[in-house]
């Protein structure tokens, strides 16, 4: 897994973004940077060059489904993983965000093991695509 | 009928006339009486129509609180559940306090040890550098340094994984300010309820207006509803939200996206 990508942590609550920013660099992801919903996340994501996008759903502004579409349907960025981290735990909300194409959704709360797990599913996926 | 209270209204104006001729001219007590009992009745009809119209007012006001819907939904069932939500909240903080202070209470010996060690080695260190310590000494010190180095490896591991533990506790925060969030829209749209009500019941403009909620509520379309059933609702709570419709937590989650092909 590299360990040096460079990930867009994306939420209203700050102390969320902590705990992520904070069990990421326990796994090793040290090259983080923090967004509070999706109308600040889209310009970061157009200029910053990020490899993977963790975002909420429920944010005032732009939700995490709706900047998740709009990933999808930009041509420069519709190939960067997405996980979806969030509260939403709705049957039709989690096929919608699949429909949408995310890579991974983990509700909340959620334990270090399964951003893990999560984060390894996604690479495996992305190397064994390349 | 209301009338103005300054000015003696025609009925009573003409009895007490005819009252006053009647005592000049020396009529008869029989008439005296018969306009006396008149002047009584017309006083008593007034105070009827009085209490007619405040009885008839307060009915009203009754009925239009029983006929504000939203209001009897807000009582009934959006309050208990905001109170189950608010449990939830003090659920949450309490078990992540529990949980941090756990953690701090586990790692204060743990760091209360190790600087004891520290000290005491610090001490035999002097005495080793100032030639003060013999072969046998050394030696002895030498096996309890390993035993430290080992001890130091675990300890901080431990301290470590309780630090870990009090970051993860502070999730709650996120959870229960979205909870808190909900209710506080909940009192908002009760404040503007009952501001209505007053509004309603001061103005007896009542009618009809249940009935176009409920016809707007059945004419969702397709689409409407679909956006209704992915609309955040924040976190799921237990007992208050639907279970069927929604996952218990992350393996349901994994099931159900494997089951999608994912």
């Amino acid at each position: 897994m590299e360990k040096n990508i460079k990930i867009l942590i994306v939420d209203d609550f700050s102390t969320m973004r902590r705990i992520i920013k904070n069990l990421l660099r326990d796994l090793g992801f040290t090259n983080t940077a923090e967004a509070d919903d999706g109308t600040t996340a889209l310009p970061m994501l157009h200029s910053g060059s990020f490899d993977l996008l963790i975002t909420d759903w429920n944010m005032p502004g732009m939700q995490g489904i709706d900047l998740l579409r709009a990933v999808r349907a930009d041509p420069k960025l519709q190939t960067m993983p997405v996980l979806m981290v969030t509260a939403e735990q709705k049957k039709e909300q989690i096929i919608e965000a699949a429909k949408a194409g995310v890579n991974g959704y983990i509700v909340k709360p959620f334990t270090a093991a399964t951003l893990e797990e999560k984060l390894g599913k996604i690479f495996e996926r992305l190397e064994g695509g390349k | 009928m209301p009338h103005d209270s300054t000015v003696l209204s025609p009925e009573y104006a003409d009895r007490l006339h005819s009252l006053m001729e009647l005592i000049e001219q020396g009529g008869s007590p029989e008439q005296a009486n018969r306009l006396l009992d008149e002047i009584t009745k017309l006083r008593e009809n007034s105070l009827f129509q009085e209490l007619g119209k405040l009885t008839r007012e307060f009915h009203e006001a009754l009925n239009s609180f029983r006929l504000d819907t939203r209001i009897t939904n807000l009582a009934e069932e959006e309050f208990p559940d905001a109170r189950e939500r608010l449990k939830y909240v003090i659920n949450m903080t309490a078990q992540a306090a529990d949980r941090s202070l756990s953690a701090v209470e586990e790692s204060n010996p743990i760091c209360d040890e190790l600087h004891q060690k520290a000290q005491d080695f610090a001490a035999d260190w002097q005495r080793f550098t100032h030639r003060q310590m013999d072969a046998a000494e050394f030696r002895q010190l030498s096996g309890r340094l390993t035993d430290f180095f080992e001890e130091l490896g675990s300890n901080t591991d431990k301290l470590r994984g309780n630090l870990y533990e009090i970051t993860l506790a502070q999730d709650f925060q996120d959870l229960t300010g979205q909870v808190i969030k909900r209710v506080i829209t909940l009192v908002d749209e009760m404040e503007s309820s009952l501001v209505d009500l007053i509004r309603i019941s001061g103005q007896n403009l009542i009618k009809g207006r249940p009935q176009e909620e409920q016809t707007a509520e059945v004419a969702m379309t397709e689409e409407e509803l679909h956006r209704h059933k992915v609309a955040p609702m924040g976190p799921v709570v237990p007992g208050v939200d639907d279970d069927t419709t929604t996952v218990s937590g992350q393996d349901e989650v994994d099931d159900l996206l494997s089951s999608l092909g994912f």
